[in-house]
């Protein structure tokens, strides 16, 4: 009995003795193609590593291919930024059309380009130029030479500037003319060339401003200069040419300036004064007395300005044109940017008195602008003229005017 | 006549001589104040508002490079009286602002 369980038990071990050798076999069967797609796998990995591997390598390449265009334009950049000498061209330009509703008479009538040149030297020296490159009525081409200075910033209150400059008498004429940033297609009466308000002097001065505390400011602008002209039709004096000369006919200086004081921020009052001589060629000075106001004040998207200017020339019983006078004029303005839209209002009045009756004028005038960017705008105007019947001072017209600053 | 011309010249010369004394700096040293303060970026956007928008629209900061701000700001230095100092401010905040 013993014997047969014991028989029974060897028969049964071998049994699973066999089952696990022929299960073996089937495992490493399995386990070979297991590994075979395994290896299989790592070689399509390999293989596209290889592939990988070899692209970043062009990669690499182009790195620093684009590492050295950097650096060079970084390079290039930081010279921009950093070099002591540094040039710009800036200016503005315009286009534009009047329509002169009681003479009947219309046409393109402005073409102008006012490039300005600026050349920095450090925080020490400028040097800029403006030229007035302009279409005549009779097709020829007018340049002018609107300022060509070297200003040294002496120190953070005071500015040497000398040279050819913007009169530093009045604000209009030396802050506000640009086509771009006058809010009206047309200067107002009297503030053009040859009229109440000097233009450009040719001279020496000092200007710059002081803190008086939060917003609050003292600007001042004091020249020296060889004064205008005289500009004589006759036996009477036409206008006064204050284009800025580099003779001096007269002999005698002009020196003036003008004194800014912001008590408030966007508030400015100004004042202006220039005493001198005057005259024509071969002959003795004339008095030449200048004055003026003005006040600025800005209010959220309200603008508001207004300005007196004159000029007065002394009598010179010798001369051949022995009469002085006064050219005098005045302008009150105020504008409003209806935001969030690109539209703006203006509304204008002056005033120019002089001593001949064709030249004089009032005017009220009306304007809306549409504003594509804050220095590129289309300004449509209408101004009621009134002046010496049968002139164009008399004449009311339509205005429009394409401007861009840049 | 001349004595006339050269008053008034004496009296511009003592003008400048008075501003640079009430500056405090030394024509010899302009850009001293310079390395003392640099510009400030909230004092320029102040100063940015308050003087550039007295005469014309606000133009911003990505309207010109960097490099062109440096020579439009000296420019506006000097037509709109601006003080060196806001004129530094007034150049962070664009340059910071492009």
């Amino acid at each position: 009995m013993k014997y047969r369980i014991s028989s029974s038990r060897h028969c049964l071990v071998m049994v699973m003795l066999s089952l696990a050798a022929a299960s073996s076999n089937v495992y490493a069967e399995s386990d070979y193609q297991a590994l075979q797609n395994e290896v299989q796998a790592l070689r399509q990995e390999l293989s596209e590593l290889r592939a990988l591997v070899k692209q970043q390598s062009a990669s690499q390449e182009d790195v620093k291919s684009l590492r050295q265009e950097v650096k060079a334009t970084s390079r290039a950049q930081s010279e921009a930024t950093n070099a002591d000498s540094v040039a710009h061209i800036a200016g503005y330009a315009a286009v534009g059309l009047t329509d002169r509703s009681q003479s009947g008479g219309s046409a393109f009538s402005v073409a102008s380009f006012n490039p300005i040149f600026h050349f920095l030297y450090k925080d020490i020296a400028l040097a800029e130029a403006e030229l007035e490159i302009a279409a005549a009525p009779d097709g020829t081409t007018e340049t002018k030479l609107e300022y060509a200075s070297i200003d040294i910033f002496l120190n953070d209150n005071t500015t040497l500037v000398a040279g050819k400059i913007l009169s530093p008498l009045g604000y209009f004429r030396q802050n506000l003319h640009p086509a771009w940033v006058n809010k009206f297609p047309s200067i107002t009466p009297g503030f053009g060339e040859g009229q109440a308000a000097p233009s450009s002097e040719v001279g020496l001065g000092v200007r710059g401003g002081y803190p008086l505390g939060e917003g609050k400011k003292l600007k001042y602008a004091l020249y020296v200069g060889n004064g205008p002209e005289l500009e004589v039709d006759g036996s009477e004096i036409h206008g006064i040419e204050s284009d800025g000369y580099t003779r001096d006919v007269d002999h005698r200086k002009v020196v003036g300036g003008r004194i800014g004081l912001v008590p408030l921020p966007r508030l400015e009052l100004g004042i202006s004064a220039a005493d001198g001589g005057v005259g024509l060629e071969g002959e003795p000075d004339r008095s030449y007395r200048v004055l003026g106001t003005d006040v600025g004040y800005q209010w959220k998207q309200l603008d508001l300005r207004a300005e007196y200017i004159s000029q007065r020339v002394g009598d010179l019983a010798t001369s051949v044109a022995p009469d002085g006078g006064t050219w005098k004029a005045w302008y009150g303005q105020a504008s409003y940017k209806f935001l969030p839209t690109k539209w703006e209002g203006v509304l204008r009045y002056g005033k120019y008195i002089s001593p001949h009756a064709d030249q004089r004028q009032e005017q009220w005038a009306v304007g809306v602008n549409y504003l594509w960017g804050p220095s590129v705008m289309a300004k449509l105007g209408y101004e009621f003229n009134q002046g010496l019947a049968g002139e164009n001072t008399d004449a009311n017209r339509w205005l429009l005017q394409f401007a861009y600053g840049f | 006549m001349l004595n006339n011309s050269f008053h008034w010249a004496a009296s511009l010369v003592s003008a400048v001589l008075l501003s640079m004394a009430m500056a405090g700096v030394s024509h010899a040293e302009p850009s001293a104040s310079v390395q003392d303060d640099p510009g400030h970026f909230a004092r320029g956007a102040q100063a940015w508002a308050n003087n550039c928008a007295s005469c014309h629209n606000l133009r911003p900061a990505k309207d010109l490079r960097d490099d062109q701000w440096r020579v439009v700001v000296a420019h506006m230095r000097v037509r709109a009286d601006l003080t060196g100092q806001e004129a530094r401010d007034v150049l962070k905040f664009l340059q910071e602002s492009n």
